[in-house]
């Protein structure tokens, strides 16, 4: 009963955030309810007894993610404003990709088994984080390697796009410095002595 | 398991209604007298030199993506660290062909001088 009226408090902040993302007008608020919503969910899994999930989720997104995006919100002079217009024109291909992805959500949710009934919450003695484990590095070892393989690819693409630049980073070289001998640092000079004022 | 988690709500429900009430009080009781000058962003006291949003070394959004990478790469880890005492050898080949497919991006970037500052 309780965790009943919870869950429905967290869902609806949810559903209030996720709605106040798009319509917000400043980007710095709209991220700052993505952060709620992300963190609301988070609840909501943990409700559902996916431990890791929701902490991986607020550690991962709420952490590193949404800071990032705030970075970008902040910090960078974009100017908003052209972004919002062009509202009318860019509706039927918003409306189209947004009715696409709930005709795959209602097929997925509807398909899947075990989903249908919400009461079938897994209750044991084991931990989420071992049952995860288990089954991770066994069952679903090639996606697995497929997760680190885009990791990768994600790494080099952002290393290649942002080192176009020529490196004009300064380099210590402790090999060179210990090397070095008197005679390529000073040089003695002999000069007439000047005569005295 | 949830009855855990019952002290984390009591903490949230408490730090939300004691930043309301601060909102609040404050929003009720301070005296507000704005006027234009009042309002106007400042900077130590003169003039703001120049807007908040600038151009910014693409550095910066690096270091911010390759730590959300390796982030990730962490919480791959979590619960492999949990089973690996009762898992097999499976299990530990299958984290270290993921480890090494991420050190060989770690080596990528550290011979591109990606994380080289000026």
């Amino acid at each position: 009963m309780t965790t009943t009226l919870i869950f429905y408090f967290f869902a609806a902040t949810l559903i209030f955030a996720a709605f106040r993302v798009i319509t917000v007008r400043n980007p710095v608020h709209a991220a700052l309810f993505l952060v709620l919503t992300f963190f609301s969910s988070a609840a909501i899994w943990l409700l559902l007894q996916a431990e890791f999930l929701a902490i991986a989720l607020v550690l991962v997104y709420v952490g590193a993610v949404m800071v990032l995006f705030l970075f970008v919100v902040m910090m960078l002079d974009i100017n908003f404003a052209p972004l919002r217009e062009g509202f009318a024109k860019h509706l039927p291909v918003g409306l189209t990709v947004g009715f696409l992805i709930l005709i795959e959500m209602v097929m997925v949710v509807t398909h899947w088994k075990g989903l249908a009934n919400p009461s079938t919450v897994v209750t044991t003695e084991m931990s989420n984080t071992k049952m995860l484990g288990q089954v991770l590095y066994t069952v679903y070892a090639y996606p697995f390697e497929i997760a680190a393989a885009i990791l990768l690819v994600a790494m080099i693409a952002a290393i290649a796009l942002t080192s176009r630049l020529h490196n004009r980073a300064k380099y210590q070289k402790p090999e060179q410095q210990v090397v070095v001998r008197r005679e390529d640092r000073i040089r003695l000079i002999s000069m007439p002595a000047e005569p005295k004022d | 398991m949830l009855e855990n988690y019952l002290p984390i709500l009591f903490f949230m429900i408490i730090g939300i209604a004691i930043g309301a009430v601060m909102s609040i009080i404050g929003f009720l009781l301070g005296t507000r007298r704005p006027n234009p000058e009042k309002d106007s962003p400042y900077e130590c006291g003169f003039e703001a030199f120049e807007d908040a949003r600038m151009k910014f070394d693409v550095r910066y959004y690096l270091v911010a993506i390759l730590f959300i990478i390796f982030d990730l790469e962490i919480a791959f880890l979590f619960p492999w660290a949990v089973i690996i005492k009762s898992a097999g050898l499976f299990e530990f080949i299958a984290m270290m062909i993921f480890l090494s497919i991420l050190v060989i991006g770690f080596i990528y970037e550290w011979k591109k001088g990606a994380l080289e500052w000026e």
